[in-house]
């Protein structure tokens, strides 16, 4: 990763590999990290609105992490 | 409210590495590790060109472009977006930071980045020499790590460091939401790009090619909202602190001017060249 003799940046075609091998070991659920960068993309192309993206990935994010401080909890979303 | 943002003009490019060494000596970047990389866009391999040599009388297909490539700080930052606990955020002047006293180390943000601008400690940070370089502590094992466009220096009144030390004048640094900036008036007389434009992530990093621009007099180290007057359309005569020329009469090469209040330059007063 971040390997100063690559080239170029990585094709889009092949970034969930390099996302998946980024991810590999990671203390915490792999598959969650990769479905969350996906979709953070989706938000960032208007795809996907920031509450939208919240509430979709609330209750894992919580149930991984024990919390959720992500900066795209929608104004009066209720934690709980 | 200021918006930090970098133009880099890849016609000025020479691929010297100066920015990513520079950085990486600024920011005490371990070994192996690096924030700002000089890729190339041509051949299959790093600095390699795509094309042939000229035959029998022919010109040659010879091509390479450099593509230097760090975090772009963008304005819908998807790494900020992914981050559960908060570490990666973005300060009110639009750079985006890691706290790494926060960091947890799941690499979320490593995934959502598509500029693979981010680097993780894997093991206890090695340096050399071991006590570290430049002006910023070590992070720890365990977090990732990215540019800062040089906050340090940023608040500081100072340029990044990737700036300060490009010799090619391919760097400009400043704020995008003043029109009278340079970076403002560079993307607007010059056809720049964002990488990966199509992903919307808007990046705060706009790239100058297919026509040189004039560069920038290096005046000072300090930022272009500091001095009185720099222009990149004048001759540069008069691209001079105001500070400078009544104070700097020693003709040392280090800070050309004197610096307020707690701003302190972060080259010698006294000595040739060198940011550290």
């Amino acid at each position: 990763m971040n390997n100063p003799q690559e080239p170029r940046l990585t094709p889009i075609d092949e970034w969930e590999d390099e996302a998946t091998a980024m991810l590999d070991g990671v203390d915490y659920d792999t598959d969650l990290g990769l479905r969350m960068a996906r979709d953070a993309i989706r938000v960032s192309n208007g795809e996907l609105s920031d509450a939208e993206f919240h509430e979709k990935y609330h209750e894992e994010v919580l149930a991984e992490f024990g919390e959720d401080e992500r900066p795209t909890k929608p104004e009066g979303f209720d934690d709980d | 409210m200021t918006n930090y943002g970098l133009v880099i003009d890849q016609e000025r490019c020479i691929g010297c590495q100066a920015c990513a060494v520079s950085c990486k000596q600024e920011n005490n970047v371990p070994m192996g590790q690096f924030w700002n990389r000089v890729l190339t866009e041509g051949g299959d391999k790093i600095d390699t060109p795509s094309g042939g040599y000229p035959e029998d009388g022919g010109s040659g297909s010879l091509d390479m472009q450099y593509q230097p490539t760090a975090c772009q700080h963008c304005e819908n930052a998807p790494c900020v977006k992914v981050c559960p606990v908060n570490a990666t955020y973005t300060r009110d002047d639009g750079i985006v930071e890691i706290d790494y006293d926060k960091c947890i180390g799941c690499r979320y943000c490593m995934a959502a980045c598509p500029y693979n601008a981010r680097v993780f400690n894997w093991d206890e940070p090695d340096h050399m020499p071991e006590e570290g370089t430049g002006d910023v502590a070590a992070r720890p094992q365990g977090v990732v790590e990215k540019c800062t466009f040089c906050s340090h220096r940023v608040d500081e009144g100072l340029d990044p460091a990737c700036v300060v030390n490009c010799p090619a004048d391919a760097r400009i640094f400043g704020d995008l939401d003043d029109e009278g900036s340079t970076v403002s008036k560079y993307i607007n007389e010059y056809e720049t790009d964002q990488l990966l434009e199509d992903r919307g992530t808007n990046p705060k990093t706009h790239y100058i090619s297919g026509e040189m621009s004039p560069g920038r007099p290096q005046t000072s180290d300090k930022m272009e909202s500091e001095l009185d007057d720099v222009s990149p359309w004048s001759d540069g005569s008069e691209d001079v602190p105001a500070e400078a020329s009544e104070s700097d009469s020693s003709g040392s090469g280090g800070s050309h001017h004197s610096i307020e209040g707690d701003a302190a330059p972060h080259v010698p007063a006294v000595g040739s060249g060198g940011d550290d």
